[in-house]
This record gives C-alpha cells, structure tokens and sequence, in this order.
C-alpha cells in the first residue's frame, strides 16, 4: 500500500517507493539522501514537514512532499 | 617529489565544517577572490608546510557537482581549470561528516570522477562518536582509494596529519563504474561534443534541464537535443533511466565502500540536536523562541551600535572642527568638512550596525540555527511568493537595509533572493526615524490625543510591513515568474560557533561595505555638497560664507545669528539643487509639498538622514543634527520644530492641511528610496545596474503615488470635517 509522503504521522516510519516530479529535484532529493529504498522517518507533518533521513533532517513544503510515494513500516 | 606549490581545492557539503576546518589551515592568509558575472565569492588562503607552499579555494558548500544555475557552474569550471583567471587545482581536499558519512560520499564520488589526485577529511568525529557511529579511517582509505584523514579543526586535532597527507600529494582514485549502457552513451555522446571535458558530457546526460543542458545545446552542434533526448530513451527502456541510475550506482558503490568501514548503532541514538530540536522547531515553543531571538538581536542592533555611532559621529565632528581650524574658508574647506567628511561619516555610521547583525548571524549560521528560523518562517514567507530563508533579511532591513541585502546570500533560488533584496528596502530602516521624529513632534503631538504620535509612528512601520510582502508578491507573478521553487533544506546538528568563523564574516561584511560601498556613497555626498554650495556669491558679488563668517565672528553685533541662518538659507535657496527645487515645486504641489520640501526631499536621495539638515538649512535655523530632533532641549531641534509650525501656520496650503502634509512627507519618505548605499549595495549583490535603477525608479513612484494618495485623502478629510 502506497501513500503520499504528506499523510504520513508524527513519528511514522516509511521506505520510499517512488518520487516523482521534476528531474533536477528528484536528484536534488538524492544528493540529499532522500530517494526510492531509503527509511525516513517523520518528525513533523504539515507544510513544511520535517523528516528524518538518514541520519539528518530534511525540510520539504507538503505540496512537494506529496510526489514521494512511501510504503509504511511497522 | 612534489612540486614546490600546490593548489588545493576544498570542497564539500554546506554544514560539515568546511569554513572552520578553511580557517584552521590557513589563518590569517585568506583573501576573497570575486568572480566575473556571477555572485559567487570564494575565499582563497595560504600555507606551507615541510617547504610546500600551498593555496587553498574554498568552494561554496555543495550537495553534488550537478549545476543547475550559472553560480553553481563556477564551482565545476574552476575545478576543470576552465576559468581564464585560476588555474586547475592539483589535488582535491574533500571533506565529508563523520555522523553521515554515506550522504557526503555522494560528492566525493563525483569529484573523484575529475581525474584530480585526492585527499579526504573527516570532520565531526566527536558527534558521531556521540551517536555511537564508528569509523575505521584506514578501511575507508582502502576502500576508496585516496587517504582519509580524521580533524577536529576547532581544537587543531588532526590538522598536522592532513597537512603531511596533502604534502603527499594524495592519489587518484578509480570512480565507481556505471553500468555498460551509460558508459556506451557517454562515448556517443562525448564523440558528438569534441573538446567539452568528459565530465561535463556525464552530466549533460544525467542532469535533466540542468544548466550543462542549455549550456550545451545552446553551443554545440543543433542536432545534439535530438540525440541526447534518443540516448536518454535508450537507458530509460534498458532499465538505467538517467533520473535514478546516479543516484543507485554511487549509492550502491558506497555501501560496498563503507561496508566495513562504518559501524552505526542498529537503534539510532537519540541526541542532543534531536533534544534541542524538540524545542526549537515546536509550532509554539519554537516561535516563541525564535521572536526571543529576533528581539535580541534587533534590540543589540539599535542599543549596542548607539554608542559606537555617536562615537563615530564626535570623531567626524571633531576632525571637522580640525579642518575648519587649520583651513581658510572656501570651497576647499566646505568640499572637505561638508562633502567629504559627511560622506566618510555617512559611510562608517552604518559600520557598527552591520558588525553586529552580521556577528549574530555568523553565530546562528555557525551553530545552526538559522535552517531552524528558516523552517519556522517558511509558512508565512510561502503567502508572499518567498522562502523562510527571506525573512530574517527583511527582519533585519528595520535597522538598515545595507547589511540585510548583504545577508540574503543564504537564498539559493536567484529569483527568490533578487525579489528579497527588491522589497527589503521598504522595510522602515532607523534612518528613516528622525524624519518621522520631526514631523510627529511638529505636527501631531501638541493639541491631539496622547496617543496619536506613537500609533503614527507605528503606522509608517506598518506601511513597510504591509507594502514589501505585496510587492514581493507582485514581482514574483511578474518580473520574476517562475515555478515555485521547490524547497528542501537540511536542518544540521548544532554545535558551538568557533570564534574564528564568527570574525572572519563579520570581517568580510565590513570590509566588502567600506570600500564597495562607500566609494558611491562618497562621490554621491560629494555631488550634493556640490549642488548646494554652488554659486557662492549673491546678486551683488560678494560671496555668502565670507559675510556668514563675518557674521558668525565673536564681536560681532546681537541678533547676527539669525542674520546668518537667513542668509544659509538665502544662498541654499539660490543654489543649483534650490533652483532645482523651485523649479520642481508644480511637480510636488500635488503631495501639499513647497519647494523647501522638495528641495530637502530630493537632497535627502543619497542618504535620508540628510533631510533633517537639509531642512534646518532651508527654514534659516542652521544645521540641525537629526539625532537631536527627539530632544525638547536641543535649541536648533526645538527651533527647527517652532519655525516649521509658524511657516506653515501662514501658508494657505500647509496652514490649513499641515496635519495632511506632514503624513504625506512622512509616507513619501517611508516608500522612497533614498539610500545610495542601498542602491550600491543591491549593484554589487546583482552585478547589474539594472536591479538598483529598477528599485530606484519602483520605490520612488510607489513614493510619490503614496504621498499624492496621502495628502490628497486628508485635503478631502479635514474639508468634510471643517466645513
């Protein structure tokens, strides 16, 4: 089951699926460790929402964050 | 044996420590290098170690080498040695952060697609270690091929081993390799574009609208947009589609590469930044926070920078009483202590300002808060067609919008920051006080409710408050259209400010302000000056400083003061910029204006702290020092007040509507741009004359329409209410 990136929770954890959009934002988002197989975990919703990736923490606006596609981790 | 001089270029992702680690190496033998065309500063230093002689370039802080903006493509040219005025570097220094290490691998791999011989340096050991990451630097030099050095620059840990490391000269490692199909591509592609470095030919394909793209299809042969669109659809249908297949292959080669390398706790620790951050991104604690931070910095702006202004102001003052002592009146002494030491003056009043906001921003930078004010703000600067990162510019232009358009260099996005730099000069800025002093304590203090003096004063704060966002809003749907740029931004982890970090950019700021700036400011003082002291003689010839002086002697007779001002005021009248003024006045009768308003108005363009002089000269009172206007005490500041009330008062005009014209002086001055440090910082900041001519010519119609709008309302008011 797929959701966008912006119905996730506060403290819900996810694999990316898919991100789409824009190419240079898409690689943008990969230089930023941010892209399809990796673990993030929401720390907070809303717009911006702040993530955690990898070990930092990313910002995105919820409009953004509704091209990632995640898979909910139990 | 290496040659006798390397050239190092220091490159890595913002936030790792890269300034400090800059600092670390080459002390005090840094300078700026600018580059032509572009905003792009790059600091260069020097050092030798065992008889090498090295170079460092700091490069701006990057996620990848992928440019997508002219700015971003001088970091890519300089290390290809295509930039005319640098050549290549001869080894890369890398730096990457030990608490995340695999996100900052991601650069390292395409630098290490240069060629270039390369060392690494590991920083933030000590945070990593905190969250219980391990890191074997010798596995890892294995693994990637080049030496990898271990720093804690702020306490010169390390910093010996990297010295003897890049003496050395470091290795040239092998990059990861993409799989067959790119690789068959990328030697279609480089064979259709002859002499472009290979390097680039990899991003042309990888970086989908990037600016290698419109770069390379603008200058290569027509058909290369076909082919490169064809080679794209050929990975894409054999499973390598350029918008993924980076990222897999330099991520999957790291894993391998840091397999044994880094051992990470299997739950992730819960540190000090994530505590910290609990507090400061919390909708409510977080903003209350966050107001906190802005009252203190904006109160140590206006308190702390007091009495280093005053200071600034003896001093000018008491060189001006050396230079009348020691020079025989004249155009030379009046050149001197009018024009140039009030340009100087003018220049170095704004200096403590600047010093103290940008110390405080270099702390929040340096300890990494500001992507938290940044995050905080984004919501309400997104209504207005801007970024969280806009606000703490515009926050700041309240004091002075000099060093707030100096500090929109944390923007990336080049339209956001132009429409940041356009509106921030609408922002009330504290030059802007004495001339609302003066007119609320004429005009609406003595006879009106208590109350009304403070409520305009926050009025015409107001008017920037409202007026700059819609502006912004109105730039960004026009003159700067463009797709929403999409934001994202890293929040790193706090950690304490080093002092070196801190000096070295409030050092940049002044520095770059003084002699940038301030040669504008000067000759534009000077040309004022100019256009007030010419012609010096009267109708009869004789010329008025030598019958001022003869007035202003100490035998001479009672009641030649006044003598004096009125004949001040004589000759500004019949000056070039009076005459100017006169001939202006049907052009400002509409805003209730006279001529003396204009001609203060229109003095006040290179610097608005002028207008209270100005007028001072014009109404026969003298000088008057706008800092003095606040104070009932000062005889001239209460003079200037008397005198203004009592014109007025027999003006059939400004008798009847002084109320009216008094508000609408005070919103043209509140809309109007008049700065020419302002102007000449916006040109420096742009590298374009048209940005300042533009806010020049916006600003001043938006002024005048608003003081037409003003004066013209409260005509029709005050004749509904007295008839």
């Amino acid at each position: 089951m797929l959701f966008p990136l912006d119905m996730m929770r506060s403290g819900e954890v996810a694999e990316v699926a898919e991100i789409s959009g824009d190419p240079g934002w898409v690689g943008r988002l990969a230089e930023l460790g941010l892209r399809a197989g990796c673990r993030l975990k929401v720390l907070q919703p809303g717009s911006p929402c702040l993530l955690e990736v990898a070990d930092c923490k990313l910002c995105l606006r919820g409009g953004d964050a509704c091209q990632i596609l995640v898979r909910p981790v139990s | 044996m290496p040659s006798a001089h390397l050239r190092v270029a220091l490159v890595g992702n913002p936030n790792t420590g890269k300034s400090t680690l800059f600092n670390a190496l080459s002390g005090l033998r840094q300078h700026v290098g600018n580059y032509p065309g572009v905003t792009v500063e790059m600091k260069k230093g020097r050092f030798s170690f065992h008889g090498i002689d090295f170079t460092l370039i700091d490069l701006p802080g990057t996620y990848s080498l992928a440019p997508r903006s002219p700015d971003e493509m001088v970091a890519v040219d300089l290390l290809l040695g295509r930039r005319a005025e640098e050549a290549a570097p001869d080894l890369i220094l890398a730096v990457i952060d030990a608490s995340n290490v695999d996100r900052h691998l991601y650069l390292t791999t395409q630098l290490m697609e240069l060629g270039l011989p390369m060392v690494v340096a590991v920083t933030m050991t000590d945070t990593a270690a905190a969250q219980g990451i391990v890191l074997d630097c010798e596995k890892l030099a294995a693994a990637l091929g080049v030496p990898v050095v271990p720093v804690q620059a702020s306490r010169g840990v390390g910093m010996d081993a990297l010295r003897s490391a890049l003496c050395h000269g470091g290795k040239v490692p092998t990059p990861p390799p993409f799989p067959d199909a790119v690789a068959g591509e990328l030697d279609a592609l480089a064979a259709a574009c002859p002499l472009v470095p290979r390097f680039l030919v990899q991003r042309l394909l990888f970086d989908v609208g990037g600016h290698i793209e419109t770069w390379l299809t603008q200058t290569q042969a027509p058909t290369l947009p076909a082919q490169l669109a064809a080679a794209r659809q050929r990975l894409a249908a054999a499973g390598c589609a350029v918008s993924g297949v980076e990222a897999r292959t330099r991520y999957g080669w790291i894993r391998t590469a840091t397999a044994g390398a880094v051992t990470k706790p299997t739950t992730r620790l819960t540190t000090r930044t994530d505590r910290i951050d609990r507090v400061l991104t919390h909708k409510v604690w977080g903003t209350l926070a966050f107001l906190a931070v802005m009252f203190l910095v904006f109160q140590s702006i206006f308190v702390w920078a007091k009495p280093f202004m005053d200071a600034i102001d003896a001093g000018r003052g008491w060189v001006g009483d050396l230079l009348t002592a020691h020079t025989a009146a004249g155009p030379l002494r009046s050149l001197l202590v009018d024009g140039v030491l009030k340009g100087v003056g003018g220049v170095l009043v704004f200096l403590p300002q600047i010093l103290i906001l940008f110390a405080f921003i270099a702390v929040l930078e340096d300890c990494g808060y500001m992507a938290r004010a940044a995050f905080l703000m984004d919501k309400v600067m997104s209504r207005c067609g801007l970024n969280g990162k806009s606000f703490i510019p515009l926050l700041s232009s309240v004091a002075c919008a000099v060093p707030a358009i100096l500090s929109t260099r944390v923007i990336e996005n080049r339209r956001d920051r132009l429409a940041t730099i356009m509106v921030a000069p609408l922002m009330s800025c504290s030059a802007r006080l004495p001339v609302y002093a003066l007119f609320i304590g004429s005009f609406l203090r003595d006879g009106y409710p208590w109350w009304l003096s403070g409520l305009t004063l926050f009025g015409m704060y107001l008017i920037g408050f409202l007026v700059a966002p819609l502006v912004a809003l109105l730039l960004k749907r026009t003159l700067l259209r463009g797709e929403t740029p999409l934001f994202v931004m890293e929040l790193p982890a706090y950690k304490m400010p080093t002092l070196k970090t801190v000096l070295f950019r409030v050092y940049d700021a002044g520095s770059a302000f003084v002699r940038r700036a301030g040669s504008i400011i000067l000759a534009s003082m000077v040309v004022i000056w100019a256009s007030l002291y010419f012609p010096y003689v009267d109708a009869s010839g004789a010329s008025y400083p030598d019958r001022i002086e003869a007035l202003e002697a100490d035998d001479a007779p009672e009641g030649s003061a006044a003598e004096a001002a009125r004949l001040q005021g004589e000759w500004k009248r019949n000056s070039y910029l009076g005459r100017v003024g006169r001939g202006l006045e049907p052009a400002v009768a509409p805003l209730g204006w006279d001529w003396k308003i204009g001609v203060a108005a229109l003095a006040s363009f290179p610097a608005r702290e002028v207008m209270v002089g100005t007028f001072g000269i014009l109404y026969d009172v003298g000088e008057v020092d706008a800092k003095e206007v606040g104070n009932a005490d000062d005889p001239k500041a209460a003079g200037l007040k008397a005198t203004l009330q009592k014109e007025w008062a027999d003006d059939p005009i400004r008798g009847k509507y002084g109320v009216s014209v008094a508000l609408s002086v005070m919103v043209f001055f509140a809309l109007c741009c008049q700065c020419a440090s302002t102007l000449a910082v916006i040109r420096r900041e742009t590298r374009s004359w048209a940005w300042p001519a533009f806010t020049f010519t916006y600003m001043t119609l938006l002024a005048y329409l608003g003081g037409f709008v003003t004066f013209q309302l409260g005509r029709v008011l005050t004749d509904a209410l007295g008839g």
